[in-house]
């Protein structure tokens, strides 16, 4: 299953977009499913009829669904709760448990699992993802990965450790604290679908990520640094998107200054992305209904499928430079002094400005010291030893 | 203290308007600090100053900040973090990803809060000026002295029975010593003061949240949902700013022709959905709003006869009534769907669910342990109806 992510700043119409590009899919004869992963949902909105939490007919072979936390963690967390529902008797009303499981920064997990049930259920070929603004999509990458860690290191330390304390909390007369087998289980369900998520975002034959931007200084800005920290988290975009550009139409008069404004600005950005760029003008009036926004996606790719890759360039390469072995990593718009390379045993630690991100190195490079790194026109090379 | 949060879907203009806020205020000897709490600046941008996480002065009066949250973070709960980095050490990672972890999600926004109110208590200034970013981060950062609190309190009691449970063994494989309870217990009170003061400052009649939107059908849907949700919490609102108004000038393009009829109508519909708070309206300007001169001239425009620092308008406020069959609690709730309210009672807290939010209410003495009979919305209000306490009941009538 192909999957597109769209992300952007707030407000660049990213939803419009997504459904255009669902719409347009769909022309081409794929079955396709559009999941708003942004707790700030808004398809219903541009569709002008109700979504909801669950998948919802939009046209024939037309899915869409706008994940709801607190549906998808009654279905999904049900034996962890029940366990932290238990240990928690004590001096609770029970109700703690379910605030724990809404805290902030969970929902971002959740919205990964959906991914995974629409590939999983068979029954589509393209999945189109409205996601929420660059932060929040950013963290969404993040949290696999801090959250492998965390499984492996602390819940596995806790397993055995709880095994090897059972006889003697007992004893002790603790017993209920002691979590049951349901909740390893549950837990590691949830850490084999957050793996296999992960493996699908990470993987560039399938997933995408398509840059939603306006022609505004500081939208676009933004949008180089979304697109350095995208390839920093291992993840592919294809393509950016345009979104409200004046037509030649109503270029002239009050608009004449924000239009040659505009024209800078584009330039710009076709500087600035080593990707195709599509461009969406202004339209003349609300682009709100299935149909308006099946018209948008049609001209924004010019009849093209969608669901091509439209730049095939990975995110992360390993090669050889100048006769040694190197890993290359596209970061547009990054300084050498906001990026920090450090060695961490089988892994490389990539940090630029605050975002970092663990890299596991390919066997190949593995066992290589890191002897020189360098940025050049957006390229960071890492040169390996022999 | 003043304080104005700003809010809306994003692209509205929630930058502009708070710098155009913070500037004409400053203008009438109000001394402001405006305050970028959106971890993706963009007031330094409009300002067309270098902000940082320190106060900048920016004009006579008016000094300007873009906050870092993770600054922030480790000034306010430095301890707690180094317990918390110590502890997944201790588990065996390493010490970057320790760090990573222990950033608890939602950490980021409680110290933006702290912040804000820091500077709210500041002598320094009489009015603070917050641009909260997009509707769902502000959202978060409004509601979660109540969500971080059943959250954390929950939190860490699970590190405390865990620490409980492993220490025996830890002590036996690894000479490192777990926190003891001491540590919690801190750690405990630090954030049950901690937001108890945030969640006074949001409640505080002086702290007012404005909705800023545009006359876009999407943007408009948006703010209706998130002015619910704010009511739901509690959090005033005093006003609504409709920016990029297409202004006469536009009245000669062919290609706004259907833009500007539409306009009309949304800038109606915006009054009586947000009815009785006042719309402000800001028309489009001819280049991009950057820097004083052209921020002072959008900031005249904007408020046109209204005071920026006052309290421009009241949204409802919850209220108790006694009834013949008991009491009767009415809460705001603009724009909510009866087949997405849930309401219950456990014990003394009144739940309330909204959606996709959920708060827990608690109740007043009166009320603890009645029943309630029913809940139904009437007009903007959701009225809850409660039978008598068991305790009234014995009382004579």
């Amino acid at each position: 299953m192909r999957i597109l992510l769209h992300t952007g700043k707030g407000g660049v119409g990213k939803t419009s977009l997504s459904l255009a590009t669902e719409l347009a899919c769909a022309e081409h004869g794929h079955r396709v499913f559009v999941l708003s992963t942004d707790s700030a949902h808004s398809l219903g909105d541009a569709l002008g009829r109700r979504v909801g939490a669950e998948p919802t007919e939009i046209a024939p072979g037309v899915v869409a669904q706008e994940v709801e936390v607190l549906a998808e963690l009654d279905r999904a967390w049900r034996d962890i709760r029940e366990w932290l529902r238990e240990l928690l008797r004590e001096d609770t009303d029970g109700l703690l448990a379910d605030e724990l499981l809404v805290f902030p920064g969970l929902e971002e997990l959740i919205a990964l699992r959906a991914v995974n049930d629409v590939a999983s259920s068979g029954k589509f070929d393209v999945c189109v993802v409205d996601c929420a603004p660059t932060g929040s999509t950013l963290r969404l990458l993040r949290f696999p990965d801090a959250l492998r860690v965390f499984m492996e290191h602390l819940f596995d330390f806790e397993r055995k450790g709880v095994r090897l304390l059972r006889p003697l909390v007992q004893r002790l007369g603790s017993g209920r604290l002691l979590p049951r087998e349901a909740f390893f289980d549950a837990l590691e369900r949830l850490y084999k679908d957050v793996e296999s998520v992960r493996q699908m975002l990470l993987d560039t034959d399938r997933t995408t990520a398509r840059l939603v931007l306006n022609p505004s200084r500081v939208v676009v800005a933004e949008t180089r640094r979304s697109f350095a920290y995208l390839s920093l988290y291992g993840v592919s975009t294809d393509a950016v998107l345009v979104n409200r550009v004046l037509p030649d139409l109503a270029q002239t008069g009050f608009m004449a200054r924000w239009a040659d404004r505009e024209e800078r600005v584009l330039g710009e950005i076709e500087e600035s992305f080593p990707v195709p760029v599509f461009r969406v003008p202004l339209a003349q009036r609300e682009p709100i209904g299935a149909e308006v926004l099946r018209q948008m996606g049609e001209s924004l790719f010019d009849g093209r499928d969608p669901a091509e890759h439209f730049s095939r360039q990975s995110p992360i390469q390993i090669k050889n430079v100048e006769g040694r072995v190197a890993l290359q990593i596209d970061l547009p718009g990054a300084l050498l002094e906001e990026v920090k390379v450090s060695r961490i045993g089988d892994e490389v630690l990539l940090r630029v400005r605050d975002a970092t991100r663990r890299l596991a190195l390919p066997a190949s490079v593995v066992g290589r010291a890191l002897e020189q790194t360098r940025l050049q026109d957006g390229v960071l090379t890492l040169f390996f030893g022999a | 203290m003043r304080v104005i949060l700003y809010t809306g879907k994003g692209g509205v203009g929630k930058t502009t308007t708070s710098a155009a806020t913070g500037i004409h205020m400053a203008a009438a000897g109000v001394r402001t600090l405006v305050v970028s709490a959106d971890s993706a600046h963009s007031l330094g941008d409009v300002l067309d100053r270098d902000l940082s996480p320190e106060p900048q002065s920016i004009a006579p009066h008016l000094d300007a900040i873009e906050l870092d949250a993770r600054i922030e973070l480790d000034r306010h709960w430095g301890a707690l973090r180094d317990y918390l980095i110590e502890l997944f050490r201790y588990q065996g990672l390493d010490e970057v990803l320790a760090e990573e972890l222990a950033l608890i999600p939602g950490a980021e926004e409680l110290a933006t809060l702290v912040a804000v109110d820091e500077w709210a208590r500041a002598e320094k200034y009489d009015a603070v000026v917050v641009d909260c970013g997009p509707t769902d981060s502000a959202l978060r950062l409004v509601t979660l002295p109540e969500v971080s609190d059943g959250a954390l309190r929950t939190l860490l009691r699970i590190q405390r029975a865990m620490a409980t449970l492993v220490r025996p063994l830890a002590s036996r494989v690894v000479p490192a010593p777990l926190p003891e309870g001491r540590v919690f217990r801190e750690a405990e009170r630090m954030l049950y003061e901690t937001l108890d003061r945030l969640r006074a400052r949001l409640l505080d009649p002086l702290t007012t949240t404005r909705l800023v939107l545009t006359p876009e059908r999407m943007v408009i849907d948006e703010a209706r949902r998130t002015y619910r949700d704010l009511a739901l919490f509690e959090v005033r609102c005093d006003a609504v700013v409709m920016n990029r108004f297409l202004p006469d000038a536009v009245t000669e393009e062919v290609f706004f022709r259907d833009w500007l009829e539409v306009q009309n109508e949304r800038r109606e519909e915006v009054e009586s959905l947000f009815a009785p708070l006042p719309v402000l309206t800001a028309p489009l300007q001819e280049d991009e709003v950057v820097g004083l001169e052209s921020l002072s001239i959008h900031g005249k425009a904007l408020f046109d006869g209204f005071d920026p620092c006052a309290i421009l308008g009241v949204s409802g406020a919850l209220r108790l009534q006694a009834s013949e069959q008991g009491y009767q609690l009415k809460m705001p709730l603009p724009g909510a769907s009866a087949d997405e309210i849930d309401v219950s009672v456990v014990e003394d807290e009144l739940h309330v669910r909204s959606g996709d939010r959920r708060r827990a209410l608690f109740l007043p003495a009166t009320l603890a342990g009645a029943a309630v009979r029913g809940a139904r919305l009437q007009g903007n209000e959701l009225m809850i109806e409660f039978n008598p306490a068991p305790s009234s009941k014995a009382r004579p009538r």
